[in-house]
């Protein structure tokens, strides 16, 4: 059971701001762009999503003038998580295109990671979230997954 | 314009178009044809090979066992969001409706099932009466007033 639900709202957000940082990276294809938003990936997939810091400015400025969350509109951080993890893994791919000269790679694997935030942004859908069957069948053993 | 701006342009297009796509397709209730090749009705256990068929008789105990008329049957896997918004709302609803029982399985230790099943998105939750029949199917959260009408004639 997750100790700490997620407001689905601060989710859309930082989804909202990956969204401008990604397309930013897209348009410019420069590779400190991407460098930045693959470090946010790491840092909320591989250290913690209380670190996320548009989690801490979405509580700071938006979050204070919103109605609280519904209980079970509420997120488990589990799927968050893991969707950031597969955020990362693009996000890395489209650094390392743009800074090694492959291009194609770059605008690929940036424009995939864009299509995905902004699924999550603007509808709330994660696409991340369905890579994790596809994941598993490739390391069948792979992390421990929490049961239900 | 440049190939960045063009690839700009295509994923937020490919974006808008499969998140319409989605949200037109949450929720829907769909009835599986079960006789199209036979001509008797199967249930969902005959439909699945026999150890998984056992185990999930075990979930879903059938006949006189299970006296509920119609059972939510949830799969679900790990890492999915709106699996949790469905159980909340699944299970408040079995536990308000007599005659209505929730039971949530998860894929991702059974990734066999999927197939035979004919669920290749989760969470996807089959209603089936009594005897194992599928009464139908909904992929995603449903409206919950449109679920309770839906169910309101299977509940006599």
């Amino acid at each position: 059971m997750p100790a700490e639900t997620l407001d689905p709202r601060g989710v859309r957000f930082t989804a909202w701001m990956t969204s401008g940082i990604l397309a930013l990276g897209l348009v410019t294809t420069s590779w400190r762009v991407l460098a930045a938003q693959t470090a946010l990936f790491a840092l909320c997939a591989f250290v913690g999503l209380r670190l996320n810091p548009w989690g801490h400015v979405y509580r700071q400025t938006v979050q204070p003038r919103l109605e609280p969350a519904d209980e079970a509109d509420r997120e488990d951080p589990a799927p968050v998580r893991f969707s950031q993890g597969v955020g990362f893994v693009f996000a890395l791919l489209a650094m390392i295109g743009y800074a090694a000269g492959w291009d194609f790679l770059g605008i690929l694997a940036n424009a995939l990671a864009l299509v995905a935030a902004l699924l999550n942004a603007a509808f709330g859908y994660c696409l991340g979230c369905q890579m994790y069957p596809l994941a598993r069948r490739l390391v069948p053993s792979g992390r421990s997954a929490t049961d239900v | 314009m440049t190939a960045e701006w063009w690839a700009l342009a295509c994923a937020v297009t490919v974006a808008m178009f499969l998140g319409l796509v989605w949200r037109a397709r949450q929720g829907r209730i769909r009835v599986r044809n079960t006789t199209a090749d036979t001509d008797v009705e199967r249930t969902v256990f005959d439909q699945l090979p026999q150890e998984i068929n056992r185990t999930l008789r075990e979930r879903v105990p059938a006949g006189s066992e299970g006296s509920q008329a119609v059972t939510l049957l949830q799969l679900s896997t790990t890492f999915c969001a709106p699996c949790r918004h469905t159980r909340i709302l699944l299970a408040g609803l079995a536990e308000r409706t007599e005659g209505i029982r929730h039971v949530e399985v998860d894929l991702t230790h059974h990734p066999d099932w999927s197939t035979p099943l004919g669920v290749h998105t989760t969470p996807t939750t089959l209603a089936l009466d009594s005897t194992g029949r599928e009464l139908f199917r909904f992929g995603g959260v449903p409206r919950r007033d449109k679920l309770t009408e839906v169910l309101r004639p299977y509940l006599g």
